[in-house]
């Protein structure tokens, strides 16, 4: 190995004292020495326009093995309940959330005999027990067919990882055409709670290439895309 | 290390590579020659490579210019490195903003001290850990269960690994060297049960174990792909929802990361995220992909009570003082193995530490000195496959020839290998000479051919070359006799 800087060793600097000298720098810099590079749209970008959103979205969200139902906002309730049924779900969880809540959903679920309950109600312990999460997003992606989830005091994270299966609602006014439109309105808004982007049931081909869902997450996500 | 092999049984795979890996000297031909005789191993890394490899190939096809891309995302890494010191502590001031902690580790040694002292000082009992190379680097999970932990990898192929007491043997596929008739036979004698050798089984079977340790785990950890200099968090990609689960439940999170992940904005990850999991495994995008950091914020139920991040140097300023700073910007996503034909023969394990392929054979001799793995720089046929995979651009062919270099620089090579090379030069000072020389050995080489027109052994110092193979005898006329009775009308260049 070429020599290192002999200063590199001394052990009673600090790690980023040893890291400016690796860089051949004695005083603290104030700004980098030159601008972070420019990220040019034309090279990122993918998706370029905000028509034709929906249809992208659920394509990929297909290509990502997501169910995806598109659905009239009277169609939620009884599409759902069939979903949930279908999959074997009684114990469900939500998240509290006025998008939610102003669709009725719970009394949809309720009426139906399902046993839905929402996460200010109930202990992190408890989502253990439920079959299935049914989630609002932050936002989705069209370009790559993805849900994206802020955790939040109303939206606990465990809600869309913990139970076996995710139902996830998506509206037309989350969709964001392209990863570079989630980042950049992410950075605009500050990022504090951080960002989930889920994209298929969870998987592994560790075990000779096989490919099986349903590892440590919900082995099927369900798309609820209104129209 | 050794006491927690014992009373097990191992398969035979790990067996040997334990047994090789216990030898204080690490020997990769002997190594790399049995792997590469192999044939079930060998089926296995090239089936599973070759997928992978193709799958990338159909991915990159549908960005608009892979290649802009690539120079971009190699370009951002590359302003994060020369400015690390000013980044490492914009992210430091950042992840105190959000509330949590920020430790630097010098050593791997460090490193650990950090954990325990966390997992001490909270009083965890047991502690749930998703993938992550630098805590392979350091032996975290030795370490943790040496000191009474009850520590569990979650990720499959890890807890695989981890309950056969064997290896990873790739960045992305860590069990890539197991079938699973092995797979099957650990998981009858680790749970107790039948043997089943179907791989949704054997899933569930992981699964349902795993699931109680995520549901009373206290202490969670990752590793992180990125760390994200201005919101001060921590990007972490994966398919399984394991990472997550750390992330989730226990009341501690520890985030375990080299310093030269760091990219300066949140916006830098669409190009990153776009090229990673593409250059990974063929997907557009893995599973899940988290970005996080801080403490939970007033009101939350779920997420960490206490984050702490550990910065783990462990010889990388050593590499960002040097000429290979570059290397430093991979972004450890396997492409480069899935490329190289010479992983694609002897596997992982062959290169005797935690990084293998193209990038292994040059960052194994940075962290743990050249002289002990002075073999791998050369295990390349340097035919650019690697360059042409990575999506940060390293340039690899380039420096494992300065590597070599280094090599001759040091006089790491053998003594017998410098005579011949010097006479070689000597020779080539003098035409006459060489030319004979050359006349000389084609004759003796065609000899030993038998007129078959294959070499199958070579005696003593060039034993090496046909070993494995066997090598084509040399022409009838030399290149230069060919060359002086060529056509005189080609003589004119057009
Ligand atoms: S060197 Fe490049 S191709 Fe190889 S793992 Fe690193 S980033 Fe990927």
């Amino acid at each position: 190995m070429p020599t290192p800087l002999p200063t590199n060793t001394d052990s009673s600097l600090t790690l980023i004292d040893r890291v400016r000298r690796a860089l051949g720098r004695y005083e603290p810099i104030t700004a980098p020495t030159t601008p972070p590079p420019v990220i040019d749209e034309s090279i990122t970008r993918l998706v370029h326009s905000d028509i034709g959103l929906s249809e992208l979205f659920a394509k990929r969200a297909e290509e990502n093995k997501m169910i995806v139902h598109r659905v009239y906002p009277e169609e939620l309730g009884p599409t759902l309940v069939r979903f949930l049924i279908d999959q074997k779900c009684t114990r469900l969880a939500l998240p509290d959330s006025p998008f939610l809540n102003k669709l009725n959903l719970i009394d949809n679920l309720r009426s139906a005999g399902l046993d839905a309950k929402t996460w200010d109600r109930m202990m992190l312990d408890e989502v253990y027990d439920c079959d299935a999460g049914v989630t609002d997003v932050f936002a989705a992606v069209a370009e790559t067919g993805s849900l994206v989830i802020r955790p939040t005091a109303q939206h606990g994270r465990a809600l869309s990882l913990v139970p076996m299966i995710h139902a996830a609602i998506v509206q037309p006014r989350d969709l964001v055409a392209d990863l570079v439109d989630l980042f950049d309105n992410a950075s605009r808004e500050g990022n504090r709670n951080g960002l989930t982007i889920i994209s298929g049931p969870s998987k592994t081909s560790d075990i000779e290439m096989n490919l099986v869902t349903g590892v440590h997450g919900p082995c099927a996500v369900g798309v609820f895309l209104l129209q | 290390m050794a006491n927690a092999y014992e009373n097990q049984t191992l398969d035979e795979n790990t067996t040997r590579f334990l047994s090789e890996a216990a030898e204080s000297h690490f020997d990769f031909h002997s190594v790399s020659t049995q792997a590469a005789g192999d044939e079930r191993l060998k089926k296995a890394v090239n089936n599973a490579t070759m997928r992978q490899y193709t799958g990338r190939q159909l991915q990159l096809l549908e960005l608009p210019d892979a290649d802009k891309l690539r120079t971009l995302a190699g370009n951002i890494k590359q302003h994060a490195l020369e400015n690390l010191d000013y980044y490492l502590e914009l992210l430091r001031k950042n992840v105190e903003k959000n509330g949590g902690q920020v430790h630097f580790s010098t050593t791997g040694e460090d490193a650990k001290r950090i954990v325990m002292k966390i997992a001490m000082e909270n009083r965890c009992r047991s502690i749930i850990k998703s993938k992550s190379m630098v805590s392979e680097e350091v032996n975290l999970a030795h370490a943790l269960e040496d000191a009474g932990l009850d520590v569990v990898e979650t990720d499959l192929g890890e807890f695989i690994v981890q309950v056969s007491h064997d290896k990873p043997s790739h960045i992305v596929a860590p069990i890539i060297h197991k079938d699973r008739a092995s797979i099957a036979k650990v998981f009858s004698e680790y749970f107790h049960s039948d043997y089943n050798d179907d791989p949704q089984a054997l899933t569930a079977q992981a699964r349902l174990h795993l699931r109680e340790k995520f549901r009373r785990a206290d202490l969670g950890m990752t590793g992180g792909n990125f760390l994200v200099a201005e919101t001060g968090q921590v990007c972490v990609v994966e398919n399984e929802g394991n990472a997550r689960q750390s992330m989730t439940t226990p009341r501690i999170l520890i985030s375990m990361v080299g310093i030269e992940k760091v990219v300066p904005r949140l916006s830098d990850l669409s190009v990153m995220l776009k090229l990673l999991a593409r250059s990974a495994t063929g997907q557009m995008m893995t599973i899940y992909t988290s970005i996080f950091g801080g403490t939970r914020t007033a009101g939350e139920k779920d997420g960490p009570e206490q984050f702490h991040l550990i910065l783990v140097d462990n010889g990388r300023t050593e590499i960002l003082a040097s000429e290979y700073r570059e290397t430093l910007r991979c972004i450890r996503c396997g492409a480069c193995l899935n490329a190289c034909p010479v992983y694609r023969k002897i596997g992982g394990h062959s290169y005797g530490n935690v990084y293998s392929g193209p990038i292994g054979a040059l960052i194994t001799p940075l962290f743990e000195g050249l002289h002990d793995y002075k073999d791998l720089p050369q295990a390349s046929s340097l035919c650019g496959a690697c360059y042409e995979a990575c999506p940060v651009k390293i340039n690899i062919p380039e420096h494992l020839v300065r590597m070599r270099r280094d090599i001759v620089r040091h006089k790491f090579n053998g003594r017998l290998e410098r005579l011949v090379y010097r006479l070689w030069g000597w020779g080539l000072r003098f035409p006459f000479l060489y030319k004979w020389i050359g006349i000389a050995q084609k004759f003796d080489l065609r000899r030993r051919a038998h007129g078959s027109g294959w070499i199958r052994s070579l005696p003593k110092i060039s034993a090496g070359w046909t070993q494995v193979r066997d090598m084509p005898a040399p022409a009838k006329r030399t290149f230069h006799q060919v060359w002086k009775d060529r056509p005189q009308d080609s003589q004119n260049p057009n």
